[in-house]
């Protein structure tokens, strides 16, 4: 295989751009209709992923130990999409196809036969990861809502339990699609740790134009039908370690760590917990009374409410970095911080600014910023 | 600007579409970002049209070439390789259109949901500064009456008594009135916000009618 050529070959046909994952999925579906039942209405972000995964594949094909791990992880994905093995050959076929007709005059057998010989490599790691992974957990979980409570007009919590076990750590999320946005699946932190009776508590947050947030929050009712994905995500708590414990929730980034909390009052011996919960206006503290509650139940925990934009509010008023730093300088704790990506990212820097060392502070980012 | 250089300095839609702009210095008035992501929008979708039309013409350069050079056996009528680019063009051209239906819908739905909070802000903050000037005038109010009291002779005339009854009256019926003046703004707002979820529900319900293509079990 000539990785050089294959190179080349690939940067002339990115050059069309856009046109290139039009045309491959046009020639999917048109050979296998039964295909376009994987996907969503709208295709242009599917065809921005399948774009960025082909130039990452090629730009690694001489680097096999990075692209077999992430081959193999894109194989575990495409299982919740309803990806089997006979899919493979069909997305064969057209990616050959695509590449021909972009190359023109440039293809040649020689060429052909290394881009074939390329993707049944590819094919074959994601379709043995996926049977892998298939022998040890469903490709999705079918889950029924039982409860859902509007907290305010944009914010909702809600409770589903799945059909099946679902093994997960306290802190860690999973992707959730519904039949109302068939194909269209997001990623939402449980906000409780594993419960034997299989339900699991979801905080969401409604984003203006939100293709499935927008149903979480105002069009889901209890019996709802969901499906949810495998746990995924590493803003988890070691239960040995020896520091105590600083949590820092901005919006609904407390579900993970609220999830925690419930984990360390498990604990034989709880270390302290400071959780910090921050929103713009008092009202965007939708959980605040159970917090409470749990302080109340637990010596070793601290909630601390903080607002930053309602001069009304009688508790911590500022920045939520600026109002943790003001309790402070937690130099020798475990920090955890969920929330907006510029909550994260200003938090993230004050605690380095107090000296927290970085393999310390664990994050997850919810991807928005708060309107 | 910042554009990621790639493919010998071509720009494709991909790097159009991934463009940002340096936000600008404080104080200053920067570009209006809608309008500079909608150009972006528009940008992309020329692209994609030239280079479609790019493909297209090139394709039918090849086959003029190979009929030129003695190549093609069947003159005239198409082979079913042409057929099947043709349809793969229809094909496109309609996920396309249906891409672009999907986009435009999102963008009206997040510029409702923006008017909508921001609307809700300003009812939001007009309420609390209502009921902030009720709750001072109020205050004012008793604090002077409670004023007048202390530091009133001890012994009333029959003159003066009368004179406290009456401002006590007047101090009940103006606490009535602002109480009853409070509700019916209250009340006014609730209505307005049940107005509101009942418009969302008939239109969300409008909204399936028109979806008759729908599968039965995937309504709620």
């Amino acid at each position: 295989m000539d990785v050089q050529r294959l190179k080349e070959s690939f940067a002339r046909v990115a050059m069309h751009g856009d046109a290139v994952p039009l045309f491959f999925y046009s020639d999917l579906f048109l050979r296998h209709p039964e295909t376009r039942d994987l996907f969503p209405v709208s295709m242009a972000a599917q065809r921005d992923r399948l774009v960025h995964a082909l130039a990452r594949i090629v730009a690694d094909v001489d680097n096999l130990d990075d692209l077999a791990v992430y081959l193999k992880g894109l194989g575990r994905d495409h299982r919740k999409f309803g990806t089997v093995a006979e899919h493979y050959p069909a997305v064969g076929t057209s990616l050959l196809a695509t590449l021909a007709h972009f190359n023109g005059p440039d293809w040649t057998p020689e060429l052909a036969a290394d881009w074939k010989a390329a993707y049944g490599l590819v094919a074959q790691v994601m379709i043995a990861a996926a049977d892998e992974d298939a022998g040890t957990r469903p490709s999705f979980w079918d889950a029924t809502v039982l409860a859902h409570e509007l907290r305010r007009f944009d914010i909702a919590t809600f409770r589903l339990a799945t059909t099946e076990p679902l093994a997960y750590l306290p802190g860690q999320s999973v992707s959730v699609e519904s039949p109302e946005r068939p194909r269209i699946w997001r990623f939402y932190s449980m906000a409780n740790a594993p419960r034997d009776d299989l339900t699991m508590d979801f905080h969401v947050r409604m984003i203006d134009g939100g293709a499935l947030s927008m149903v979480l929050t105002r069009g889901l009712a209890a019996g709802a039908r969901l499906r949810v994905g495998p746990p995924v995500g590493a803003l988890t708590y070691a239960p040995g370690s020896p520091r105590d414990v600083l949590l820092i929730a901005g919006s609904t980034g407390l579900a993970p760590l609220k999830a925690i909390v419930e984990q360390i009052s498990g604990l034989a011996a709880p270390r302290q917990v400071h959780l910090f919960f921050g929103a713009r206006t008092a009202d965007g503290l939708y959980d605040l009374a159970d917090l409470e509650k749990m302080a109340d139940g637990y010596p070793w925990l601290t909630v601390v409410p903080a607002v930053s934009d309602d001069p009304g509010f009688r508790g911590e008023r500022g920045q939520l970095p600026e109002v943790v730093a003001r309790h402070g300088s937690w130099r020798q704790h475990d920090a955890y911080v969920a929330g907006p990506t510029p909550m994260v990212e200003a938090t993230v820097a004050q605690l380095t600014a107090l000296g927290v060392p970085p393999s310390q502070i664990h994050t997850e980012d919810f991807g928005w910023s708060e309107p | 600007m910042t554009v990621m250089p790639r493919n010998d300095g071509r720009l494709t839609p991909d790097q159009v579409q991934s463009v940002t702009f340096p936000t600008a210095r404080l104080g200053r008035r920067g570009y209006d970002e809608e309008h500079v992501r909608a150009f972006c929008a528009h940008v992309e979708r020329e692209l994609v049209t030239l280079l479609n039309e790019k493909a297209a013409l090139w394709e039918e350069v090849q086959r003029l070439r190979q009929r030129i050079m003695g190549h093609s056996d069947d003159l005239p009528g198409y082979r079913p390789e042409d057929a099947h680019i043709q349809a793969v063009r229809v094909l496109s051209n309609a996920q396309q259109t249906a891409d672009r239906y999907v986009a435009d819908a999102q963008l009206y739905s997040r510029q409702l949901a923006e008017d909508a909070r921001r609307r809700r802000d300003e009812v939001l903050s007009e309420a609390h500064r209502y009921a902030e000037r009720v709750l001072e005038e109020a205050h004012g109010t008793a604090t002077r009456a409670a004023e007048a009291a202390l530091t009133g002779p001890v012994s009333l005339t029959a003159g003066e008594r009368r004179e406290l009854t009456a401002e006590l009256a007047y101090l009940r019926t103006f606490s009535d009135v602002y109480r009853t003046h409070l509700r019916a703004y209250l009340e006014a707002l609730l209505r307005n916000v049940e107005e509101w979820e009942r418009a969302e529900k008939s239109s969300i319900a409008a909204a399936r009618a028109d979806l008759p293509f729908l599968p039965a079990d995937r309504l709620p």
